[in-house]
């Protein structure tokens, strides 16, 4: 792993240069990924059973999961916006396990957090007018109109936040990780880093996409209810 | 001072050490936060499992101070400004 973004590839379109990154390829590799697997799935359940056993049982209790979760955190209010969520919740997952598989994470590049962050914040502002109009734009004003740029601030504040959160982590860890493997002796390489990975990766990788989706849906339910 | 850009980088060398301390108040704040959280499963062992997911989400919230600290001295370390600011005004 390295710790710098470096540049794979680089060309031109209309006069601007495009860089592809080190991130994107990785985000691509992992979309392929996804793609496929997702692919896979459909395919395998083709052969729809009404008692689900083995492999359509996994898949059917991770939905579960996930929908109970959805659920419990933001109500019947906003359904289509589980299917989002649950695309988010496993990109950002298999991007924060990937560091396992010796690739860059791509959270690891404040770009793609701020990426997801920024969206999150576009369907706070978006939501909260849809469902709540005028009052919405009137909380901004509230408790007085002097406040109007501390409220600003504060909801810029939030995709900032948001998006440094999980970058932070992701980074620490996989400088720790190169940190390990550059500077002790091979014989050191063998058992010690399992754990360091349970910890940095695992560990780390999952709660920041809970905690990334939990803000998320409490900021949004925040703005509709 | 012999050397400015000595100087630059070895201030912010001992800048980014001081930046990481604030995990000092960050650890202190995250055990806070475990041992209430202990305390109420104590109480309440039936409510253990939202207490701890309440938990973990609070921790998490915590250890965002420490993740800006540890951002700013990543920052003094690797992608340093004051460099390139200096390095400018000799060339310039």
């Amino acid at each position: 792993m390295d710790l710098n973004i470096d540049n794979l590839w680089a060309f031109e379109i209309f006069g601007i240069e495009v860089w592809i990154t080190r991130t994107i390829f990785n985000t691509w590799l992992i979309m392929l990924f996804l793609i496929a697997f997702a692919i896979f799935v459909r395919i395998r359940l083709c052969k729809f059973k009404e008692i689900p056993s083995g492999f359509q049982n996994a898949i059917e209790a991770a939905i579960e999961m996930f929908d109970r979760f959805f659920y419990q955190n933001i109500g019947d209010k906003l359904e289509p916006l589980g299917t989002w969520f649950f695309t988010v919740f496993t990109l950002i997952l298999a991007s924060n396990l990937s560091g396992l598989l010796g690739l860059r994470p791509p959270t690891a590049d404040w770009a793609t957090t701020f990426a997801f962050a920024i969206s999150t914040f576009g369907l706070i502002h978006f939501l909260g007018i849809k469902y709540k109009k005028g009052s919405y734009i009137k909380g901004f004003f509230e408790p007085h109109p002097v406040f109007l740029p501390l409220n600003l601030i504060g909801e810029l504040a939030l995709p900032v936040s948001l998006s440094f959160r999980m970058f932070g982590n992701v980074l620490s860890g996989m400088i720790l990780m190169t940190l390990f493997y550059s500077i002790t002796p091979v014989f050191v390489r063998f058992v010690i880093p399992a754990f360091l990975h349970v910890y940095f990766d695992l560990f780390s990788g999952i709660l920041q996409t809970y905690v990334f989706c939990i803000l998320s849906l409490i900021f949004i339910r925040g703005a509709v209810d | 001072m012999q050397d400015p850009l000595a100087f630059i980088i070895a201030i912010a060398q001992i800048s980014a050490a001081i930046a990481v301390l604030n995990g000092l108040l960050v650890t202190l704040g995250q055990g806070n936060v475990a041992a209430k959280a202990i305390e109420s499963i104590a109480r309440q062992p039936e409510a253990e499992n939202s207490i701890r997911t309440t938990m973990f989400l609070g921790l998490a919230m915590v250890e965002t101070s420490g993740i800006y600290g540890l951002l700013i001295s990543i920052i003094l370390l690797f992608a340093n400004p004051l460099v390139n600011i200096y390095l400018q005004h000799i060339g310039g």
